[in-house]
């Protein structure tokens, strides 16, 4: 740095990292709390934990113990995969369609798919139970996914619009007056630059799916236990620990993930280079 | 019949086939709610395998608070996702009141003769009886004797609330009431007393949460039913339960058939396994701690009474009169403990 | 073949929706205009109780303050901490993403449980401020609205920063340090420069942090206690413990009818400085 850090800098500097700081904690410390717990030797779920013990995680994969945890875990998965990507693609779609359209029907487009967001689940989840039943359908796992990809396809359509706002329009035109067919020009240049927008709203609402309540709570059977239900059964009558290494294994998963993409991202950069 | 196997069919063409291993080449099979958590755990090591040896009937337990059971079965009309439920008094009444339930058939019952007197009645058969009263941490306060003790140091500050949403939290509140002059239809009184203690009060919460709040020791005396003391305990918790001198309340939680049912005999079997003395035994062992109802079974000593008879002596409420007030009175909880 | 208007790109979507969640919701209006919870005479007895009460009017007001609140927070922390990771090395990055989402990762039960433990009456910010003698009786935090709004930081903090993020990290880095070369402050490279050009990622970020903060029952109910009364407590109150669903069609609708109202605003305020963006 050859130039001479003002006051303002420097108080610039203390703010930003102080929040940020603050920030950090916030987001780390109730992890860190539901991970210690995991390990606890006790017989439920209490912080701070006693002991080290990595029974839970044992009775959590245990395929007798823990059966029905990990049915649920399949059907919350499979529901969160197909209800993503129906979204990704209606989603992706429509805010191409929309975002840069200044028609007022756009607008009230806009809003009209952000709207799930906005009514609480457990309303959506009742009103469409019995919107279902009268027109014939009994719940199911494909009602599940329906629902889920309802109530997850905003965050999909907010990042990517967010992503398109930014783009510059003139790219497009340019792309298209150079001869360039409208697919061209969304596959070589629109796509790449909104995919992580894309990506983001897609992990957002993936995640969304796999932590839903209301809607799996009504659309549900006897067939289709989902995971955050069977949860909450566990922490409000018996503190159960299990329920602690769950998001443990989560974590860890979302973690090594992390790496193999770093690792992969990594070797496709050396072997370009 | 029909429709559960197409749901069967959507289910493994979706790739949930290795998921759904035995259901498929079952003789018979029945879908019954039950209670999240401990009931659900109970049944599934209990009363599935005895269904099966018995009558090879492969039972689907699926997991579901009472309310949420009278409210799946209503937005379905005629269309139950289940063919037997598992309820508390207050939404048994509703049930009742929204033809939600076939009648019983007694005749179908063969365990009638070993149930006490009232256990089953035209809409089904009381399983299990939960006793109601007050839980404390022994390692932080006094045992309280009875309702009133809440009200005042050193519980009060340690007190944990919830409002009349559950069955248990609806009887404690009108025992309460009753301490301080109220009666069965008036709970003014609980709230009046409730009032002026609040901002002593550790907490206000929603049933769900109470177990978290209590352990991690945000509050040290709560309402709540023998059996999830008994469970807590047995997970290490620091809670004992105690009969309020007034006198221990208590419900019975009830089995019934889901008009509209897709197994109705089926169903019945089911009904009939619960309340078998096989069964029933093995539900009042601990992890499990429920209180018999068949007369055959020796009531565990962690009960505050010796035998089924003795239950004619504690409180018992009468649900069709507290029905109709209850959305009343919850509309006036929120808005008199609203900050 | 025709060439394919861009706008109806957003058909299918557009149709999934009529079908799927229109239609119930359409229902939900008509079952609102019922008097009894049988669903069987209708009129207008449920709107006249709701908004004939005040109290109704409390608790909208409530629960739309709340979701201000938690957006002012969300900002406060969050975007100091969009800063940190604009400035950083792809690594450190890459990290930053990981950390940020972690609270996604965290399911909505164990949740609520650990932030029971950091804010309770024997939790961790007390048991540290007591030890560190700053503070001799317990804080109330659990319960409060300040608690409430601290632990739905967390959980809505990616949902501010991975929009903003997004935007942020294609903002040319050359216009900051064409303004640091102008000799422009680093606070007022911020007002004038990155705030500006972030606002559509961070009207993005404040849509969806203030929809979802203001319909997070069970945050609300299991953190912020029974106390505070907001919209979805009473929607839930309604429809699943005396199920009086035309009463539940009320409020529900009342809330989404707030919400939109706020949230078109907000949308309405970005695509304003969007186009002075690009203008």
């Amino acid at each position: 740095m050859g130039r001479r850090r003002s006051l303002g800098d420097i108080s610039y500097m203390i703010v930003v990292w102080t929040l940020a700081v603050l920030a950090l904690l916030i987001l780390v410390a109730p992890v860190v709390i539901v991970l210690t717990t995991s390990f606890t030797e006790g017989r439920s779920l209490k912080f701070p934990p006693t002991g080290f013990s990595l029974q839970w995680y044992e009775a959590l994969f245990d395929a007798s113990k823990s059966r029905q945890i990990h049915r649920a875990v399949g059907n919350s998965l499979e529901v969160a995969a197909w209800s993503t990507a129906f979204g990704v693609l209606l989603g992706s779609m429509a805010a191409l369609g929309i975002a840069r359209n200044r028609h007022r029907l756009a607008r009230v487009a806009d809003g009209f798919f952000l709207s799930p967001l906005v009514l609480p689940g457990l309303t959506f989840g009742l009103a469409a139970l019995m919107y279902f039943t009268l027109i014939g359908f009994r719940p199911s796992l494909n009602l599940i996914i329906a629902g889920h990809m309802i109530v997850t396809v905003p965050f999909i359509l907010r990042t990517t619009t967010a992503s398109l706002s930014q783009l510059d329009p003139a790219l497009n035109d340019c792309s298209q007056s150079l001869g360039a067919s409208w697919l061209y020009t969304l596959r070589r240049v629109t796509l790449p630059l909104i995919a992580p927008g894309i990506l983001a709203g897609a992990f957002l609402a993936f995640m969304a799916s796999i932590d839903n309540v209301p809607v799996s709570l009504f659309l549900s059977t006897a067939r289709t236990d989902m995971l955050p239900i069977r949860m909450w059964g566990m922490m409000e009558s018996t503190l159960d620990p299990r329920i602690a290494a769950v998001s443990g294994v989560l974590i860890t998963a979302a973690f090594l993930l992390m790496l193999v993409m770093e690792w992969t991202v990594g070797l496709t950069r050396r072997m370009r280079d | 019949m029909f429709s559960r196997r197409n749901l069967l069919v959507g289910a493994t063409a979706l790739g949930g086939a290795s998921l759904l291993p035995a259901i498929a080449h079952a003789k018979g099979s029945v879908a019954a709610a039950i209670y999240p958590g401990t009931w659900e755990e109970a049944f599934r090591a209990t009363v599935a395998p005895a269904l099966k040896k018995k009558d090879n009937i492969d039972v689907e337990f699926q997991p579901l608070f009472a309310v949420d059971q009278v409210a799946k079965a209503k937005a379905a009309r005629g269309a139950p996702p289940f063919d037997a439920f598992v309820l508390d008094p207050g939404p048994r009444i509703t049930a009742i009141e929204g033809g939600l339930f076939d009648k019983f058939d007694s005749k179908k019952f063969s365990n009638l003769s070993k149930m006490p007197a009232g256990l089953v009645d035209e809409w089904g058969v009381g399983v299990n009886a939960q006793v109601v009263g007050i839980a404390y941490n022994p390692k932080k306060v006094p045992a309280p004797k009875g309702w009133k003790d809440l009200f005042t140091d050193p519980w009060v500050s340690r007190l944990g609330l919830t409002g009349f949403q559950t069955t248990f939290g609806t009887v404690s509140l009108i025992e309460i009431a009753k301490v301080f002059g109220g009666s069965e239809t008036n709970v003014e009184p609980a709230l009046v007393e409730l009032k002026k203690v609040l901002p002593k009060v550790a907490a206000v919460g929603q049933p769900a949460a109470m177990p978290g709040l209590f352990q991690q020791g945000q509050c040290d005396v709560i309402y709540t039913n023998t059996q999830t003391v008994a469970t807590l305990k047995g997970r290490g918790v620091d809670i004992e339960f105690v009969k309020p001198e007034t006198g221990a309340i208590t419900f019975l939680t009830t089995l019934h058939i889901a008009k509209g049912a897709t197994d109705v005999e089926n169903a019945y079997k089911y009904i009939d396994i619960v309340a078998s003395k096989e069964v029933q035994e093995a539900l009042t062992k601990p992890p499990y701690n429920f209180i018999p109802v068949n007369k055959d079974v020796p009531l565990p000593d962690y009960l505050p009474m010796k035998n089924l008879d003795e239950m004619s002596t504690y409180i018992r409420h009468d649900w069709a009169k507290i029905n109709p007030l209850r959305a009343g009175w919850i509309e006036k909880f929120n808005k008199e403990m609203a900050k | 073949m025709r060439k394919l208007a861009e706008w109806q790109l957003a058909l299918p979507l557009a149709l999934a929706f009529i079908s799927i969640f229109l239609a119930p919701l359409l229902l939900l209006v008509g079952v609102s205009f019922f008097n009894d919870d049988k669903i069987s005479q209708p009129g207008f007895g449920q709107w006249i109780k709701f908004f004939g009460d005040p109290f109704s009017y409390k608790v909208i007001a409530d629960t739309m303050l709340l979701g201000v609140k938690t957006v002012a927070a969300t900002i406060l922390v969050g975007y100091p901490l969009a800063l940190v990771y604009l400035d950083a090395s792809p690594r450190v990055q890459r990290v930053l993403i990981f950390i940020i989402v972690l609270p996604l990762l965290l399911s909505v039960v164990v949740r609520t449980f650990a932030w029971i433990v950091v804010l309770g009456r024997e939790g961790v910010i007390n048991q540290l401020l007591m030890s560190l003698g700053i503070i001799s009786e317990p804080l109330k935090l659990l319960q409060t609205e300040l608690g409430l709004v601290i632990s739905l930081t967390q959980i809505e903090m990616p949902l501010m920063l991975l929009p903003l993020i997004s935007v942020m990290s294609r903002l040319d880095p050359n216009l900051r340090d064409a303004s640091a070369a102008l000799g422009a402050s680093r606070w007022r490279t911020l007002f004038t420069v990155i705030v500006p050009l972030s606002m559509p990622g961070l009207v993005a970020g404040c849509l969806l942090v203030f929809a979802s903060s203001t319909t997070a029952f069970i945050s609300q109910t299991v953190i912020g206690g029974v106390r505070l009364i907001y919209l979805p407590l009473l929607i839930w109150q309604q429809s699943l413990v005396v199920f009086n669903w035309p009463f539940a069609a009320v409020i529900s609708i009342s809330l989404l009818v707030s919400v939109l109202t706020v949230v078109s605003a907000l949308s309405w305020f970005g695509r304003k400085s969007g186009g002075y963006v690009h203008g």
